[in-house]
This record gives structure tokens, C-alpha cells and sequence, in this order.
């Protein structure tokens, strides 16, 4: 493991800052310690030499001077380590969010969002330590271990040579006995996670086992399973707490040698007491900062593993450069206002996903005026065909809007209005929620747009909390739908897509939003719905049929056929009108 | 559960607890000794005695050089071990605690995210011995022995010493926990506002980017984190003096007993002050001992630090875990003696209403109901018309109100145990054991062989699925992580079958299944569950094939009269 990812210098711009003053501050922190144990040696050998209190108050003044200096660096240095903690920690959260809007929604929903949450969240709370612990310590090894060294030396070449000879005996050892550590750790990783995780697995599945009378068998197995732990660990906790074990022993055994020699040579009179002392008081301290470093390993750990994920997803926006600019919104109603009749039309059309092909060839030209109900098993590409048309991922093959190109339009696309299987409700009001994306919400028009899908009980001024709370699941899924009715009422979008809008509705309510759907399309808009339930589909004007690719295997496609498995192929597009609809 | 509770059952016995202890307080006198007897070795050489004289002084300092590395590795592992002997216990304590009240009775720790604190919080218990306890123990005693020596030997720089260690224990402790205490409360509140935010922000993005409200979003999100980095960096300043006070007073400490310890030279002040009184030698011991002893110190503030989310933990833990099991929660009265019937004749309710432990409105209107062997009921309602309420009164998760009787006689006259072993359920998120197949399925009925297992398997359509996956041996990952929703509601009912409850209730098995893989897990859950002996109730919004049902319940409208269509 490294110390400090490099990385944290690139994408933090703060933590320069951070390390800048921390190495200003180490460097004074250093002086202050010599100067301390120099003037205390001083006062000490005076007054042993018959000086009086009075003839030793200026040195008296200036350790209480070093004392209170020492404070202060100290107490500038925890700031420093705090602010540079938080500091940090924002500017990471920053970019992170950034780079997850800028790799955008379909690379997020290929990970799980939570994860995502935590990385930006809480888990980057390990840097508090990470900054406050172990950084500090590790620039004050770097800084004042060599200078405390440099003035051993100056004063007693031979207590020089001894904490020389002993300092690197102690990262060599420690990193003997991290790859034991490790070793032991290895060998039964798969058994401790397990044996760790345990007891969460018997407490969260408590009503299942309570259901199958079950529950009063636990209690001996997680006593039993607890004290396996703790025999597992105390066999790792044996080998990983000799490295601490090295480090004291090395620290402490060669501050007693250097006493020793000193005292030895003081009897022979080949040294003062002056230098005794002074490099006895020395001596710890060039150890105190590596024991401290060691001794944080753990905070270390964690502050890497924390800022390393967050690196990987800044690294792979990096790779993936500037796709799109999401903020850039191109003039509201542009796309509507050009008056063609042809709504969507998908020219080859496909989605891959590395070597999987999601769904390729994609030919359907899509009226504006009708309802086209999208149907097909799991798996056959329907979820990335709304994807495509999104924006959120990128496609091969044209789309036309009214004639006019749009496959390289950033999203968001002003000519498509569209509501997803989730409700994905945000915090605020219902009103927000329906207009949301328009800055001046329009009462009206949400009212109107609530009403058409069957939303007339639901209140604007109704509140809703972040986790969509305070809606039923079929009440949430209508403000969504009604979202975007808004906004195809509000930008006149051509386009509208629902995908999946009644799977939280009663049967007998489907036919209801059926009625919704042709409204819509009568104010002349192509009207797109991903659905399995029969009473949504089959009042459908026009259908578009997903079918999984033939061969299983995206290996078929690789291997050249012509325009994948669904190009053209009539068994998954059919026409049902006479206008021409789907090719 | 109250927080003495909790702590008691953390903290190890004496017994065990002692030897750690011990070996803590020998490596931190060890590492003052070090320092002390080097410091008197140097100073009294310097008189150029013989060596003889002062023999036994570098073999001391050698004894504790190696003292403190070597007991400082003991005492880790002695109270380690300590530390978690303590952990089955706690553990077990916690656990036969949860029990009585589980599911229902943890109000909002039922949900998984909670639940998960819950085990957390209690593993953070083996720092109170560890990082708690220990520290104060040994720190607190060798700053005692210090100040004692130093006392001996010059009587105003013992004084001078333990005014310094209290000093900086009122300051690194006291008004470090107050500043902290206040700048966490602040703290809490911003964390809680940017976290709900990032993850509204992170969960809507698609629908955010699509409708160009994602700078709207991002900017509100970096408001909320601006506002915590401006508190975070506001806490640091009184935190970090805080903090750097403890050096502060080892420097004063020095400081001071120089300049008491200076004028004492040559006076016989102290008891242990060799033949010519308090000496040279003396005066390094009494500068340089408070440097060793602030050093050891300097474990209190950490421990101030540790106990305070100790506490917090263990305050937790009592707020989850109930003392008394909360009212609405069934228990087993003297009246619950009838042995769990052996065949199922018929369950009826009438009029059953509920309310959730600490609710004041019932979550049910009155429902009655009648289940008869071969019945297939579906139950609709919307959200909140209490058909999860009614799910878990049945199998007594939830006490009632009005008549639930089974096999004619009044629910109660049973153990709660028995009627489940009756009535069944089908959680809507079933809970798999981070185990295989197999032992996913056996704890229904452990006597089932592995031909038994395979044939439950494939009538809930999962056959091809576990051959794919290797067999009865797949793992199902931590929480069914590697299992979909549909899968887990299949093994779940799998796992019911096994059991074979004559009156099983499936809550919502479409929850967490995605809409169009909905209606085929359905048909073959009902399909699957269809038996002349057994009465299924299905709760569920998606629409059910007629054919598969018998009956339609709407709990929207409950009346007696509609129940038997």
C-alpha cells in the first residue's frame, strides 16, 4: 500500500495546500522540539554547575517561550489537519458528482447507486483520520526525523551512528511482518468475513427464522459462531501485533544503548553532561513520529481504500473526456416548432454494452399521432431502446426528429418528454415534482397534466419526502407520468415515452391510463409506451417487438453478421397500420 | 435494555479483565522508568563515580527498554482476547432480547439499514474495555506513580506535576467533550441534510438529466456541502487548541518543576534524595519524568474520545432493544397452552382490526375473513389500507383486536410458536442466509433429502436456475445479494412449501420484481402453492389470472358481507 496516492495531489487541488503547510508546520515543529530539549539540558547542567534561579531565568523565559510556540504549531497543525480534511473531502465530493453527471445515468445505473452514495457519502469520511492521524505524522517523520538524526550526529557521532544503525531495522521488519500478517489474514479471509458477518445475517433474518419457529435455536449458534471469531482473529491479532512489538522494542532498545554509551563515556570523561543530556532527550524523538505512523496503519488503510474509489470513478470520467455538456439546455419548443409530420424515425439503431449487444439494426419509423406500445421479453433491449432515445448512452445508427438529426444531442432533449419505471420522485412539493426542469411551475398545467393520468386526488401542495415517502406506490408512479405530460404540454414535445407506467396500478385502472395515452397522441404527439400488460398494449395503434437476439451469445454478432441479430428481421418488427408505422 | 445494561454485559469480568490490565500498567511504568533511570544514569555519571555504582542503573535501563515493548505486546493480546470473550455474551444477551418482540416490536429498527447499525453498534462495545476502560486505568495509575516519585523526591514538583495533569485533563478532556458535544450537534444536522441530498441526487439522476434539472439539484447539493465544510472547519479551531493543550502542559510541567526544583538543589528535600539530598541526578529525574508521564497521558483524551461513541452505541442499543415487550406485540398468556393443531380445519376473523406498537390509529379497518382448506383468496387494497398489517396479525407478528379463531378456537388459547407453525408467510422481502441453497431451504424442514429439496425447487420454477448456478451448493450471497427479487421470492416459497403451512399468506411477492417478470411469478406462485389441504392468501396489486384464485378480498372496503363473493 502507498503512503499517499499521488492522485490526491491531482484531483485535489486543497491537499496541496494541506501538505504545503504541513511540512511548514513540521519544520517548526522539529526546531521547537531541539530548542526544548536543548534549553532544558541547558538549565539542568547549569544548575548542577551551581547557577543560580536567577541566572538561569533567561533560559527559564525562553523554554516557556518554546513551550507556548510549541502549542501554538500544534495547535495549528490539528487545524490544519481538519480543515484540510473537510476541505478535501468537498472537493472530492465535488468532482465526483461531476464526473458521475458527466459519465451520466446509464453508466450509473450499470452500478448501484447506493454504492455510489456511500463512496461520495460517508465513505470518505475515513479521510478525517486519514488527514488528522496519519498525514501529519507521516510529513513530520519525513521532516523531523532526518533533522533530529543531523543534530544526534553533530553532538555524539557515536549516538549518531546507533539510532542510525537501529531506524531502518524497524520499516524493514514491519514489512516482514506485514506480508506474515497478510499471509495468516489470506489464508482465512473468506472464514472471518463470514464468521464477522454472522451475526448480522441471524439478526436481519430474524422474523424469516421467527415465521419458521426457528428463532430460539440462534442464540448457541452465535455464541458458537462468536467464539470461533474470536479464536480466528487472536491467531491474526498474534502475528500483525508483532510489528508494534518491533517498532517499540527497536525505539525503546536504542534509547537505552545511547544512554548507556553516554553514561559510560561520561564516567571515562570523554563527553559533558551538556551532550549526554541533550541527545538522551533527542533520541526518542527520532522515533516518536515512525511509532506514531505505525501505530496508524489502520487510519491509513481506510484513507487509502476511501480516496481510491473515488479515483477510479474520476479516472474513469477522465478516460470517457468530455461526452456531453448536460447544463446546456438548446432553446425551449426549438424542435417542436418545425411542423413534420414524421415524429421518430430510427435508422439502424443500436445499443452495445462492451461485447453485449443490448439491441442493434433497430429500423422503425414511429408516427406522431398514435400510440406505439414497445413490447418484448427481459433482456431483449427495450430498457436500453428508451436509453438510446435519452441520450444516456451511446448509440450506433441515426435518429430523426421531424426529420432534423438528433442522435448527438446532448441530453437533456427538448423534443422528448419521458416518465421510467421508477417514480424517482424528489424532495419538494408534488407541483415541483411535476414541473420539475421548469423554473416558473405552471399550477395549471400540472393540475391538467395530474388529471389526464388519473392523478384528481392527488394535492400540488402535497409534500414529499427524499425517499418518495408520503405517496402510495400507484399515486407516485401517476405524479411521474404526469411529469411528463408537463413537459410535452410545456416544451410541445413530438416525442412522449412511458416505460412501464402502470406496474404499480390496479387492472382495472389500466384501461383508464389507455385513454390517458390517446389523449396525449390526439394533440398530435408520437406516443411511445413500454408495456407487458395486455390491456395497455392492445389499445395500442402501432407495436414495435423486442425479441432476444437468436443466438444467446453476443459472440455471433463479433463474429459478423451483417446487422445483428434484430436488423430488419420482421419477427421482431411488425406493422399493425396503415400509415406505414414500423418497418 | 438501558445503557448500564448494555455496558455491564461488555465489560469484561475482573478475572479476565485484571491481566490485561497489569501488563498495560507494567509497559507504561516501564516507559517512564526508561526515561527516568536514563536520565538519572547520565546525570549522576557525570559525577564520575565508579561504574560499579552504577551498574544495576544500565542494567535497569536495558529491563526496561525491553519491559515496555514486550509487555506492551502482551497486554494487547491479553486484553484482546478479553475484549471479545466478552462478545458471545453481549451478543446473546442482545439477541434473546430481540426475539421476544421481533419482527414488529423494534419499531423503526425493523428495516434492514437499522438492523445492520444495530449489529455495528454492538461489535463498537468491545472498545469499552478496549480503548475505554484499559486506557483510563493504566494511564490514570502511572500518572499516579509518577507524580508519587517525583513527590518523593522534591515535594513542590509533585505538586507542580499532578496541578499540570490535571490541568490538562480538564482541558483535553472536560472542555474538549463540550466543545465537541456542541459542534457534533450542529454537525449531525448539516451531515443528515447533504447525505439525503447526494443520495436524492445520485437515485434520480436519469430523471434529473432528462428534464435539465440537474444543475438545479448540484447546486442546492453544494450549498449543503459548502454549509458542512464551513462547520467542519469552524469545529477544528476549538478542537485542535483542545487538543495541542496536552503538550502545552508536559512543556509547563517541565518548566515549572525547573524552577521549583533549581532553588531545592543541595537541600535534603525529599525522601529519596540520596546521601547529599536532592542532587543533580534528582533534578533531571523530576524534569524529565513529567515528559515520560504526559506521554502516557496522553491516552486519556483519546479515551474521552472512544467512550463518547461508546456511549452513543450502547444509548442505541437501548432505544432498539425494548425492556418490557411493547404493547400490540403478542405474548404468550397461561391461557396459550393448545398444542399446534395437526390437521387445519378452518380460520376465521371477524371484525379484526390492528394498530402498530406505538401508533395511536389502527393500521386495519375491521377485516373479517374466512379461510378454509383449498381456499386461494386474493387480497387487494392500495398502499396503507393495512394489507401488510393483516399479514403479520395472522401469523401473530401483531396482537388484534375482535375474533381470530383457528380450528374454532380463539387464536390465543395457542402459543404464538404454534400458530405459525399453522399459518405462514411469505415476507415481501424474504431474508436469505448467507449460506447455499441447500441450508436456505433445509432450516424449513431439516430432514429433507436432497431429491426433496430439487422437487421444491423445480415447482417453483427454479430447476434450470440451480443446476445453472452449480446445484444445491450455489451461494446465495450476503443478504441474497447474488439472487434477483424474483428468485428470492421463489426460494422463499420454496422454503414454505417445504414447511408445508396448511394456511400460507404471500405478501406482495412482486414488490422488488420488475413489472414485466411480475405477472409470470404470480401465476407460478399460486400455481406452485395450489394444494387441496392448504389455504393460500395472496396479497398483491398485480392483476391475478381469475382462474387462479377463488376469492377476491378488497381491504379498501372491508365489510363482512363482500368477503364471500
Amino acid at each position: 500500500m502507498r503512503p499517499v496516492d499521488p492522485r490526491l495531489l491531482r484531483y485535489a487541488a486543497s491537499a496541496r495546500a494541506f501538505f504545503a503547510a504541513g511540512g511548514v508546520l513540521a519544520l517548526g515543529q522539529t526546531a521547537t522540539i531541539i530548542a526544548f530539549s536543548w534549553l532544558v539540558t541547558q538549565v539542568i547542567v547549569g544548575a548542577i554547575g551551581g547557577s543560580p534561579l536567577s541566572a538561569l531565568l533567561p533560559s527559564l523565559g525562553a523554554l516557556a517561550g518554546v513551550v507556548a510556540v510549541r502549542f501554538a504549531l500544534g495547535w495549528l497543525s490539528e487545524y490544519n489537519a481538519a480543515r484540510g480534511a473537510a476541505v478535501v473531502k468537498s472537493e472530492l465530493r465535488r468532482r465526483v458528482l461531476d464526473a458521475v453527471t458527466r459519465l451520466g445515468p446509464g453508466w450509473l445505473g450499470g452500478r448501484s447507486s447506493t454504492a455510489v452514495g456511500v463512496t461520495a457519502g460517508p465513505g470518505l469520511d475515513a479521510l478525517d483520520t486519514y488527514f488528522s492521524k496519519y498525514l501529519p505524522q507521516l510529513i513530520l517523520t519525513a521532516i523531523a526525523m532526518p533533522l533530529v538524526v543531523l543534530t544526534i550526529w553533530s553532538q555524539d557521532w557515536v549516538s549518531g551512528l546507533t539510532v542510525t544503525l537501529t531506524l531502518p531495522l524497524i520499516p524493514v521488519f514491519m514489512i516482514l511482518i506485514g506480508w506474515a500478517t497478510q499471509t495468516v489474514q489470506q489464508r482465512q479471509f473468506e472464514r472471518l468475513t463470514r464468521l464477522s458477518t454472522a451475526f448480522l445475517d441471524v439478526v436481519g433474518g430474524l422474523s424469516t427464522l421467527t415465521v419458521y419457529g426457528r428463532q430460539h435455536r440462534q442464540a448457541a449458534r452465535i455464541r458458537e459462531v462468536t467464539e470461533e471469531y474470536r479464536t480466528q482473529t487472536m491467531k491474526v491479532l498474534r502475528v500483525s501485533f508483532l510489528s508494534g512489538f518491533a517498532l517499540e522494542l527497536a525505539a525503546s532498545l536504542s534509547v537505552a544503548l545511547v544512554a548507556v554509551s553516554i553514561g559510560v563515556r561520561l564516567i571515562d570523561g570523554s563527553l559533558g553532561l551538556g551532550v549526554g543530556l541533550f541527545v538522551l532527550l533527542l533520541a526518542p524523538e527520532a522515533f516518536l513520529p515512525l511509532r506514531n505512523v505505525g501505530a496508524q496503519f489502520h487510519a491509513a488503510a481506510d484513507g487509502v481504500a476511501a480516496s481510491t474509489s473515488v479515483f477510479e470513478i474520476l479516472d474513469e470520467a477522465g478516460a470517457t473526456g468530455a461526452v456531453s455538456t448536460w447544463g446546456a439546455v438548446p432553446t425551449e419548443g426549438a424542435a417542436g416548432a418545425e411542423a413534420v409530420d414524421a415524429g421518430l424515425e430510427v435508422r439502424g439503431l443500436g445499443v452495445r454494452y462492451g461485447e453485449a449487444v443490448a439491441f442493434a439494426g433497430l429500423r422503425a419509423s414511429i408516427r406522431r399521432g398514435a400510440v406505439t406500445a414497445v413490447t418484448g421479453p427481459s433482456g431483449s433491449g427495450k430498457t436500453s431502446f428508451v436509453h438510446a432515445l435519452l441520450g444516456f448512452v451511446p448509440v450506433e445508427g441515426r435518429m430523426l426528429v421531424g426529420g432534423r438529426d438528433v442522435t448527438d444531442d446532448p441530453a437533456p432533449r427538448p423534443w422528448l418528454a419521458w416518465a421510467g419505471q421508477r417514480a424517482a420522485l424528489v424532495e419538494g412539493s408534488v407541483l415541483e415534482n411535476v414541473a420539475l426542469g421548469d423554473d416558473e411551475p405552471d399550477a395549471a398545467r400540472a393540475r391538467a397534466a395530474l388529471d389526464l393520468v388519473g392523478g384528481a386526488g392527488i394535492r400540488l401542495a402535497e409534500r414529499i419526502d427524499p425517499r418518495g415517502g408520503g405517496l402510495s406506490g400507484g399515486q407516485a408512479q401517476r405524479v411521474s407520468s404526469a411529469r411528463a405530460v408537463y413537459r410535452a404540454r410545456a416544451l410541445d414535445c413530438p416525442v412522449v415515452v412511458f416505460d412501464e407506467p402502470t406496474s404499480a396500478l390496479d387492472g382495472g385502472t389500466e384501461a383508464e391510463f389507455s385513454r390517458s395515452l390517446r389523449a396525449l397522441a390526439d394533440e398530435g404527439r408520437a406516443v411511445i409506451v413500454v408495456s407487458h400488460r395486455p390491456a395497455v398494449t392492445a389499445s395500442a395503434d402501432d407495436r414495435l417487438v423486442f425479441a432476444l437476439p437468436e443466438a444467446a451469445h453476443p459472440l455471433a454478432v463479433a463474429a459478423g453478421l451483417p446487422a445483428g441479430p434484430l436488423a430488419g428481421s420482421p419477427a421482431h418488427a411488425a406493422a399493425h397500420s396503415p400509415g406505414g408505422g414500423v418497418a | 435494555m438501558n445503557r448500564r445494561d448494555v455496558l455491564r454485559l461488555a465489560q469484561p469480568r475482573l478475572v479476565r479483565f485484571a491481566p490485561g490490565v497489569v501488563l498495560g500498567l507494567l509497559g507504561a511504568l516501564c516507559a517512564v522508568g526508561l526515561l527516568g533511570v536514563s536520565a538519572w544514569l547520565i546525570t549522576r555519571a557525570a559525577e564520575q563515580p565508579p561504574i560499579l555504582f552504577l551498574s544495576a542503573a544500565m542494567v535497569g535501563v536495558r529491563a526496561f527498554a525491553l519491559g515496555r515493548a514486550t509487555f506492551r505486546y502482551l497486554e494487547r493480546l491479553v486484553s484482546h482476547d478479553a475484549a471479545f470473550a466478552t462478545m458471545p455474551e453481549l451478543r446473546v444477551g442482545v439477541y434473546e432480547r430481540l426475539v421476544p418482540v421481533a419482527p414488529d416490536g423494534l419499531g423503526s429498527a425493523r428495516s434492514g439499514d437499522l438492523l445492520s447499525r444495530l449489529v455495528s453498534d454492538v461489535d463498537e462495545q468491545q472498545n469499552l474495555p478496549l480503548r475505554v476502560v484499559q486506557p483510563l486505568v493504566v494511564s490514570g495509575l502511572t500518572a499516579l506513580a509518577a507524580v508519587v516519585v517525583v513527590w518523593l523526591l522534591l515535594l513542590t514538583a509533585g505538586i507542580v506535576l499532578a496541578l499540570s495533569l490535571l490541568a490538562a485533563l480538564l482541558v483535553g478532556t472536560v472542555l474538549n467533550a463540550a466543545l465537541s458535544a456542541r459542534a457534533e450537534r450542529t454537525l449531525a444536522g448539516l451531515r443528515g441534510t447533504h447525505r439525503a441530498a447526494l443520495a436524492d441526487y445520485l437515485t434520480n439522476l436519469d430523471v434529473l438529466v432528462a428534464y435539465g434539472a440537474d444543475g438545479a439539484a448540484l447546486s442546492a447539493l453544494s450549498h449543503a456541502d459548502a454549509a458542512l465544510t464551513a462547520a467542519s472547519r469552524r469545529r477544528a479551531v476549538g478542537a485542535g487548541a483542545t487538543a495541542a493543550a496536552v503538550t502545552f502542559f508536559a512543556g509547563l510541567a517541565t518548566v515549572l518543576t525547573l524552577v521549583v526544583g533549581v532553588p531545592a538543589l543541595g537541600a535534603g528535600a525529599g525522601a529519596l534524595g540520596g546521601s547529599g539530598g536532592f542532587d543533580g541526578p534528582a533534578l533531571a529525574v523530576v524534569a524529565l519524568v513529567p515528559l515520560a508521564a504526559f506521554e502516557v497521558f496522553a491516552m486519556i483524551p483519546l479515551a474521552a474520545g472512544a467512550w463518547r461513541q461508546v456511549r452513543a452505541s450502547a444509548d442505541r442499543i437501548a432505544s432498539v432493544v425494548p425492556s418490557t415487550v411493547p404493547a400490540g406485540i403478542p405474548v404468550d398468556g397461561p391461557e396459550s397452552v393448545r398444542p399446534a393443531p395437526a390437521v387445519f380445519t378452518g380460520l376465521s376473523l371477524r371484525d379484526v382490526t390492528a394498530r402498530w406498537p406505538g401508533a395511536s390509529a389502527a393500521a386495519l379497518a375491521p377485516v373479517s375473513l374466512d379461510l378454509a382448506p383449498g381456499d386461494r383468496v386474493l387480497l387487494r387494497g392500495p398502499s396503507g389500507a393495512g394489507k401488510t398489517t393483516l399479514a403479520h396479525v395472522l401469523v401473530r407478528f401483531l396482537d388484534h383486536e375482535g375474533g381470530y379463531r383457528l380450528n374454532g378456537h380463539d387464536v390465543r388459547e395457542y402459543p404464538a410458536d404454534a400458530v405459525r407453525r399453522v399459518v405462514g408467510l411469505c415476507e415481501q422481502r424474504p431474508h436469505l442466509f448467507d449460506d447455499d441453497i441447500r441450508q436456505n431451504l433445509l432450516f424449513a424442514r431439516d430432514t429433507a433429502s436432497d431429491d426433496e429439496l430439487l422437487a421444491v425447487l423445480d415447482r417453483v420454477g427454479l430447476a434450470s436456475w440451480v443446476q445453472a448456478r452449480g446445484g444445491l451448493t450455489a451461494r446465495v450471497g450476503e443478504r441474497g445479494a447474488l439472487v434477483s427479487g424474483g428468485q428470492a421470492q421463489r426460494l422463499a416459497l420454496a422454503r414454505a412449501l417445504l414447511a408445508d403451512f396448511p394456511v400460507l399468506v404471500l405478501d406482495e411477492p412482486t414488490a422488488n420484481v420488475d413489472p414485466e417478470q411480475a405477472d409470470a411469478l404470480i401465476t407460478d406462485l399460486l400455481a406452485a402453492a395450489a394444494s387441496a389441504s392448504r389455504a393460500v392468501l395472496l396479497i398483491s396489486h398485480t392483476p391475478v389470472p381469475p382462474a387462479l384464485v377463488t376469492r377476491t378480498l378488497s381491504l379498501s372496503s372491508v365489510e363482512p358481507s363482500q368477503n364471500a363473493l
